[in-house]
């Protein structure tokens, strides 16, 4: 299990180490599928930003991430921040902020979402969009 | 859900996919034309300069209406209006400002604002009003704002509201209080004979 707040800011190295293509800059999610899809990475303000899927990700540690180069120009889906979104229940209604999420590195499933409202299974997460991370409630006023 | 909510508070409510995409604001709220339930919104785009949007949001193709935005299934939800039809609906089912009158022919107020059952249900449930003074007796320094039930009996022409002369017992301008006496009102008017 791996935090996202974790993942951030951690080094990407090649296969055998002989390259450096960064730092961890966000995580991509579908939140409909409960998956983290792509890592995006940063290397300097003159490089920009690459997009890896999570398939080319061969090692997550705790020191750092282990990936091969793309090949190409991968195709995203626009990213949204997990992290800091508001959370809003499909019944209309906010339940705070998202401070963290846990998601398992070898698949990238996510695991759970903690909210200031407490945490939040990832079989709740209905959609991640530029508003909020829509969750499914039982009923109103619980989360 | 029984949840009240006062229809000035829904304009500029975002219209919130369940994919997380918020796709409008809602502008004004339109009832139908006995003042029964919420027929649908009328929107505004999201930024401070884009204007009413040619769009709008029919009641069926609200997933929940919540506190803090009205959930819709996807952006296929809103559909294509003339905005000058969305004018007049806007017009025609706007209820803010209209006059109340009972069934004994008394005006007692006009209409500040609508109390409508959140979620699912869109059922409008009660008015607030500035009432005038046959309503409510106190100093006439102050103003009065009221919350009278919708009642069963109530019937809408044009810009007029007509209550039944019983509604009026039922009058309290708290909220909370409100709550209980509805309650109570819709009770009798089920036991009572027609």
């Amino acid at each position: 299990m791996m935090l996202f707040s974790r993942v951030r800011g951690l080094p990407v190295l090649t296969p055998g180490g002989a390259d450096r293509l960064g730092t961890v800059r966000a995580l991509t999610v579908d939140a409909a599928s409960g998956r983290v899809t792509h890592v995006r990475v940063r290397r300097g303000w003159r490089h920009g930003e690459t997009v890896l899927a999570l398939g080319t990700v061969e090692a997550v540690g705790q020191d750092g991430l282990v990936a091969r180069p793309p090949a190409g120009r991968t195709e995203a889906p626009p990213h949204r921040d997990l992290l800091g979104s508001r959370v809003l229940t499909e019944y209309g209604e906010e339940r705070g902020t998202v401070l963290d999420a846990a998601f398992d590195p070898a698949d990238g499933r996510i695991e759970a979402v903690l909210t200031t409202f407490g945490e939040v299974p990832a079989d709740r997460l209905l959609g991640l969009g530029d508003h909020a991370l829509v969750v499914r409630a039982d009923r109103p006023h619980r989360l | 859900m029984n949840e009240l909510m006062a229809v000035r508070s829904l304009t500029t409510l975002p219209v919130v996919t369940l994919g997380g995409d918020a796709v409008a604001h809602v502008k004004d709220t339109v009832f139908d034309a006995s003042a029964v339930r919420i027929t649908g919104f009328t929107l505004t785009g999201r930024t401070l300069l884009s204007g009413p949007l040619p769009q709008d949001l029919p009641w069926p193709a609200v997933h929940c209406l919540g506190h803090h935005a009205v959930m819709v299934r996807g952006r296929e939800a809103l559909c294509d209006v003339p905005l000058s039809v969305a004018r007049r609906d806007a017009l025609h089912g706007r209820l803010l400002g209209a006059r109340v009158v009972t069934d004994a022919g008394d005006v007692v107020g006009t209409v500040l604002d609508v109390l409508v059952e959140g979620g699912t249900s869109g059922r409008v449930v009660a008015f607030r009003l500035a009432a005038h003074r046959e309503l409510v007796h106190g100093s006439r320094h102050r103003r009065h704002r009221v919350y009278v039930p919708r009642g069963e009996a109530l019937s809408a022409s044009g810009r007029t509201l007509v209550i039944p002369a019983r509604a009026t017992a039922y009058v309290t301008d708290d909220l909370p209080g409100f709550a209980a006496r509805a309650g109570a009102h819709r009770d009798r008017g089920r036991s009572a004979p027609p």
